[in-house]
């Protein structure tokens, strides 16, 4: 088969029933890893993913939108109405092949789908169901209507982004749901451990308010240990590990690490910064202000890059921030082999973006890009499913697929 | 116990800090034995022992290192044994232990692993079908692969700014998409390197149980980083598109914001996805002459005129709970919801009713008593995944491990703890200085404090004894 990919999760069937960015991100991490993904998708308009902007060449096109080529590499797709008898049949041919189901509807129209856990389990009882939604399967909450913003501020998450002095901020890119979908396809990973001791499936439930709530190792502690609410960062300029401005941007200075103050002072090149007063942490928390204005004025004369190239062969750990221009051209993830090249019949070729591992002995493919609306139904459904061109005909004529 | 998807796996977790400890704590939820290898000698301890607190009442007390909340949400699960690495008997046990074990975690540089020999094509001589994550800052191969890193100054690095920042008023006061970058803060790349990680280690077992092979997991958080934001370069890639700062806007639906509440610090998100949603909107607010504001008649000219939306909503909003507003207008089926603080989500219904936060009955030694850990965000329904036990004290393990996981007589394990290669009080430490609470709140480190903390949690865990 063209595209075929070797990898750690080779063999495995999963079908990915979603839309958007939670259960597409699950569905292209193991299809990164060597998973047969088959994308389905309602028929004649596809999946909401193929609406969200941006597009390609700012062109709205079903096959250009930048999200849906990024989520859904090295996957096949097709098209079916799942929501009829006949489609609900040919369905049942895909569950029955398949290994793990990805969906995130909400957990009401999964039932009214008759797509929940225990129906899926009387079709396929070895199937492993991740479901992801924005608050779970049970709970108060399971059937509110949710957008990014609003998984990440009932988080927890966002209450401590942005600064201390204004209005909390939103993440960047919908963070939201790719942090659902990589504890997604840690959940999926760990029950598909499991089936090999038990023979059985079993049901993931997975809340994207409580994969983000996760990350607050600090800020809960801090109260139930303490009683102490933690906020926003202060603002801008207010210290280290803070984003400040250098000549062609912001540059993130860093006390962190194993190296001694002198260094930190020495690579900024400001001899006040030499200032003993400045040496201990606890001096540079009272002598604060005059630091940060020191801290300006040095960090001013620096370039990003030079800054954070300087910072390195120091064995410093400032940052710089970075824009998708600096990453995209950036020397180290060329020289990582980050990129993967990727012709789309519609969207054109670009270098993609690849894995944040490397394995040993394993090199990032991109075998497919993303499908097109149906591009695989005749290849899976009749090769594969055994219906005939006949079959599909019909199927296509009553809108099922 | 016999459930968990990871019973009979064995992990030794050498790595430090938040990103890999954490998978450890994870694996150890799951049902592996994790043992850390701490160490009690002060230069190189676990710095989550001994400098991110926060620890009791603000008190670090005596064995402070055992103490901390954050090493405890980290580290909980696992077993500790601690080895001074700069001894040969030391460096000895811990191949040993490699040898009968399946998974190792590790977050040093290249360059010190391969100085104690522990580099991964020289521990596959101990155990072939090794497992190992290296988790680094940027990665094994790369220019700047000898760079260490902090995920503080990494989040930047890795772009998420560039797609995140506050809007900013143009030359006739308009609002338009901001020039300077922001942060999403809280150590965010440790936890997109945490889950990675799991993700890698969980498919790797999987891979070995086929196959019999080992892996080298080659985890650069930078690289994982860009992995999360990648949609941003592939708009570069196409467009030449290089920033996207929205502040709490979006890019097709209006309203979408975040506003102030009544209280301190309170706010409200909102996001209205379409017309229908628009027009249930107004009648909640009770605002019907907004539904037939041309202003505000489609998406288009909504999206045009969001600032002074904003400004009716944030007027709506103030006088009102966030919570209030949460359910008036999901009542009508518009997604709203609060923005919690950490006190407000330990009191959530929804998160209590699911049982997120798990609670751990500390020994009486540590003086912890009992306290509550944030959970994770799934749920399997054939493994009854929870925290297994607290974090373990320093050196809690050495003999357990020693003895009944390696085979070591009582008298060789006598001659360690002789030399000085095993122990179980931190040498060489100096108490951590505790800022007093008012003088945080002075600093900006924490927005207040509530003295009768204890009162509060315990009426939300237990509503019907108050």
């Amino acid at each position: 088969m063209t595209g075929a990919m070797t990898g750690i999760l080779d063999g495995i069937r999963v079908l990915e029933l979603g839309s958007q960015i939670s259960a597409p991100f699950c569905g292209k991490l193991l299809a990164d890893y060597g998973a047969a993904v088959i994308k389905v998708e309602p028929p004649d308009v596809g999946e909401e993913a193929r609406r969200m902007g941006p597009f390609v060449g700012d062109d709205p096109h079903t096959d250009k939108s930048i999200p849906f080529l990024y989520l859904n590499t090295n996957k096949r797709g097709v098209t079916l109405d799942f929501g009829t008898r006949s489609g609900m049949k040919v369905l049942s041919g895909l569950i029955k092949q398949a290994d793990i189901l990805i969906q995130n509807f909400s957990p009401s129209t999964s039932e009214d789908l008759g797509l929940d856990f225990p129906s899926l389990k009387k079709i396929n009882p070895q199937l492993i169901v991740t479901s992801i939604t924005p608050f779970g399967q049970t709970g108060p909450y399971r059937n509110l209507a949710a957008t990014d913003i609003v998984t990440y501020a009932l988080s927890g998450l966002m209450y401590h982004s942005g600064d201390s002095d204004r209005e909390p901020l939103r993440n960047a890119l919908n963070q939201s749901f790719y942090v659902a979908g990589v504890n997604g396809a840690v959940a999926t990973t760990a029950a598909l451990f499991q089936r090999l001791a038990t023979g059985t499936g079993q049901h993931v439930d997975v809340s994207v308010m409580e994969c983000l709530a996760s990350h607050l190792v600090q800020a809960v502690p801090y109260y139930n240990y303490m009683g102490a609410t933690k906020g926003r960062r202060p603002v801008r300029g207010a210290g280290f590990e803070e984003l400040m401005p250098a000549k062609d941007g912001y540059v993130i200075p860093s006390v962190q690490g194993s190296q001694p103050w002198s260094t930190v002072a020495d690579l900024i090149g400001l001899e006040e910064l030499q200032d003993p007063r400045f040496a201990t942490g606890s001096g540079r928390i009272e002598h604060g202000q005059e630091l940060n204005e020191l801290l300006i004025k040095g960090l001013a004369q620096w370039d990003r890059k030079a800054l954070f190239q300087a910072s390195g062969e120091r064995r410093l750990v400032f940052g710089m921030a970075q824009d998708a221009g600096d990453l995209y051209q950036c020397p180290h993830l060329r020289g990582r082999g980050f990129f993967a090249e990727v012709t789309h019949p519609v969207a054109g070729t670009a270098n993609y973006p690849g894995m944040g591992t490397q394995l040993s002995g394993m090199s990032y493919q991109v075998g497919r890009p993303a499908p097109l609306l149906g591009q695989h139904n005749t290849e899976i459904f009749c090769d594969e499913l055994g219906y005939s061109r006949q079959d599909l005909v019909q199927l296509r004529a009553s809108g099922i697929i | 116990m016999s459930n968990l998807p990871l019973t009979g796996i064995r992990v030794v977790d050498l790595s430090r800090v938040f990103a890999m400890p954490y998978c450890g704590a994870y694996l150890a939820d799951l049902g592996a034995e994790v043992i850390k290898i701490d160490t009690h000698h002060a230069a190189f301890v676990d710095t989550t022992r001994t400098l991110n607190g926060p620890y009791p009442d603000n008190e670090p007390g005596e064995d402070y290192y055992n103490r901390a909340g954050t090493f405890q949400t980290l580290n909980r699960g696992k077993h500790s044994l601690t080895l001074d690495l700069r001894s040969d008997a030391a460096l000895t046990v811990l191949k040993r232990l490699i040898g009968v074990s399946d998974v190792v975690l590790e977050n040093f540089t290249p360059r010190v692993m391969r100085r104690f020999g522990l580099d991964y094509p020289n521990l596959k001589s101990h155990r072939p079908d090794l497992i190992m994550v290296s988790n680094t800052g940027y990665g094994q191969s790369g220019p700047w692969s000898d760079f260490g890193a902090m995920a503080t100054a990494l989040e930047p690095t890795h772009g998420t700014g560039a797609f995140m920042g506050y809007l900013e008023p143009n030359a006739d006061g308009r609002l338009v998409p901001g020039s300077v970058p922001n942060k999403i803060a809280n150590s965010y790349t440790d936890f997109l390197a945490s889950w990675t990680a799991q993700l890698a280690v969980l498919a790797s077992l999987f891979h070995r149980a086929r196959t019999g092979q080992g892996m080298w997991i080659d985890l650069a958080m930078y690289q994982v980083g860009v992995s999360f934001v990648g949609e941003g370069l592939l708009d570069y890639a196409y467009n030449g598109r290089r920033t996207r700062r929205l502040g709490n806007r979006h890019e097709f639906m209006s309203p979408h914001g975040c506003y102030p509440c009544q209280g301190t610090d309170q706010w409200v998100v909102i996001a209205v996805r379409d017309d229908v949603e628009w027009r249930a909107f107004c009648d909640a607010i009770q605002q019907p002459a907004l539904a037939v504001d041309s202003r505000f008649a489609d998406p288009v000219t909504r999206h045009q005129h969001q600032d002074e939306l904003d400004a009716i909503i944030g007027n709506w909003t103030s006088d009102k709970s966030s919570y209030d507003v949460t359910d008036l207008l999901q009542k009508r089926g518009v997604p709203a919801g609060p923005v919690l603080n950490a006190k407000q989500m330990l009191a959530d219904p929804h998160l209590r009713t699911r049982g997120y936060f798990e609670p751990v009955e500390h020994t009486a030694e540590s003086g912890l008593g009992h306290r509550e850990y944030v959970g994770r965000g799934w749920k399997l329904s054939d493994a009854e995944i929870h925290i297994r036990k607290s974090a373990p004290l320093l050196g809690q393990d050495n003999h357990y491990v020693l003895s009944e996981v390696l085979g070591m007589g009582e008298s060789e394990i006598e001659e360690l703890q002789a030399a000085s290669a095993i122990g179980q009080t931190l040498a060489g430490a100096a108490t951590p200085a505790s800022v007093p609470l008012d003088r945080q709140a002075e600093l900006g480190w924490i927005v207040e404090y509530d003295p009768e903390y204890q009162r509060f949690l315990a009426e939300v865990e237990n509503p019907k004894a108050s």
